[in-house]
């Protein structure tokens, strides 16, 4: 399962140009597209967080991704840049509008401080500048079992040939520390012409530094990752209803990437929404039907479910389905 | 280099290959912001030496790059390279943004270590 994803297309007003670097991604076999507001704060004046704008005032007809029969699935993502530690407010109502919710720290305190206790997804790492502190393992380590990722952005290295130079500097150093756990590779693209397919993507990885494994699934299965993380409404669980003596459990991915398990009966085991954070969201809902167009319905909406038979079946029987 | 792993106790036999083609094959094509620009093969092959240049310095330079075929209607090429070679040719097609001021991207069509494959391209496989 390679679904690729590109989650940092930077947002530009021009309707047709940011139209063009959809369709473009959507050409290269992306599936996924994460366009990126970028917030920087300053103390001086009170700044305003964007508000996103609707898909589907961006463009009217998503292009189908190339060797898939999906149209290309469009999620909107803000960076916060800090430079001080009051610029992040840790639960402002308006990052709830954006799917993904990024920060890109520009001193040792606020990397430790984003890597360990804010609620964010990804940790952006600076490709334009010399890097402004070590990575240390401490943080590091820790931001790996919360699930935040570190991102490094390519399309400054296809600008301008001394920003390639802070591109693999950094990229390297990241590397180093993580052992190429957690990250993801994005380009920060403003054109369509700044793009690069995923078999690229993935082969400028291992310039970086990273495994064979390691750098596809910088492009793939951690990108996935992290939308699961974010609790992307696109995972939870919908529809629900009880009848008849087989009851079917579904799970769905919790936030912690660990499947919450319900024991045959209903009840679920140990699951419940993390206390303080309703970004993320792991429902357990209860599905029971007789017949198998309700199971497959349910299975088609795309959630990754689990179903056990209950009752009188017995036989276990698993099904996954997910895009 | 050739080596053979075999299982004892059944009649299965595994035969691994690492590396048995010295040469990558690559179709790319090209894509320049002005789309009417043209290039010869001469200065297709330049332009992917200099940028060999740029990101590998003299060691990439020194690569051995063959345009085995080149369509300069449609800007596409077909590349080869030895095996070790691959991972920096590639990275620094990737990195080149720039022809002679105008933006462009390379877009990797295609890469095997075997001539045949490239004959045929799924993605534009037109089912009716």
């Amino acid at each position: 399962m390679s679904v690729f994803m590109d989650l940092n297309v930077l947002f530009s007003p021009d309707r047709n140009r940011l139209q063009g670097v959809i369709e473009t991604a959507a050409h290269l076999g992306f599936s996924t597209v994460a366009i990126n507001y970028v917030f920087e704060p300053s103390s001086k004046k009170k700044q305003v967080i964007p508000v996103p704008c609707p898909i589907s005032e961006l463009i009217d007809q998503l292009p189908v991704v190339q060797g898939r029969s999906r149209p290309i699935r469009v999620l909107n993502r803000l960076t916060v840049l800090m430079s001080d530690s009051s610029h992040f407010r840790p639960s402002a109502p308006e990052y709830r509008r954006f799917d993904l919710l990024a920060v890109q720290p520009t001193t040792e305190k606020l990397f430790h401080a984003a890597c360990m206790l804010y609620d964010v997804d990804i940790v952006c790492i600076s490709v334009t500048e010399k890097l402004p502190f070590i990575f240390k393992r401490a943080p590091i380590n820790g931001a790996v079992e919360r699930g935040v990722v570190f991102e490094v952005s390519y399309s400054a290295a296809i600008r301008d040939a001394t920003m390639r130079r802070y591109t693999i500097a950094n990229a390297v150093c990241l590397m180093d520390s993580c052992k190429g756990k957690n990250v993801i590779l994005s380009s920060a693209a403003e054109k369509a012409l700044e793009l690069r397919g995923p078999y690229d993507v993935t082969n400028l990885g291992l310039l970086f530094g990273l495994s064979d494994g390691d750098a596809k699934e910088a492009v793939s299965s951690t990108c996935r990752a992290v939308l699961l993380h974010a609790g992307n409404k696109y995972y939870s669980t919908s529809t629900a209803s009880t009848t008849g003596s087989t009851a079917m459990s579904t799970t769905a991915m919790c936030a912690d990437q660990s499947v919450c398990v319900q024991r045959p009966g209903g009840r679920p085991v140990g699951s419940s929404t993390p206390a303080g954070s309703s970004r993320r969201r792991c429902t357990t809902q209860t599905v029971g039907s007789d017949s198998p167009e309700q199971v497959a319905a349910a299975a088609a909406g795309g959630d990754l479910c689990v179903f056990t038979w209950t009752g009188e079946a017995p036989a276990a029987k698993k099904t996954r389905s997910d895009d | 280099m050739h080596a053979v792993d075999q299982k004892e106790e059944s009649v299965f036999q595994r035969v691994v290959l690492k590396n048995a083609s010295p040469f990558h094959y690559m179709k790319v094509h090209l894509v320049l912001e002005n789309e009417t620009t043209r290039l010869t093969a001469v200065e297709l092959k330049h332009f992917i030496i200099s940028g060999l240049k740029t990101l590998h310095g003299e060691v990439g330079a020194a690569l051995n790059v063959d345009v085995l075929k080149y369509d300069d209607d449609t800007l596409t090429a077909l590349l080869r390279v030895s095996s070790r070679g691959l991972v920096k040719l590639w990275s620094s097609l990737t990195l080149l943004g720039s022809y002679q001021n105008q933006a462009c991207a390379f877009r990797v069509l295609q890469v095997s270590p075997f001539l045949l494959a490239l004959s045929g391209n799924s993605r534009e496989l037109q089912l009716d």
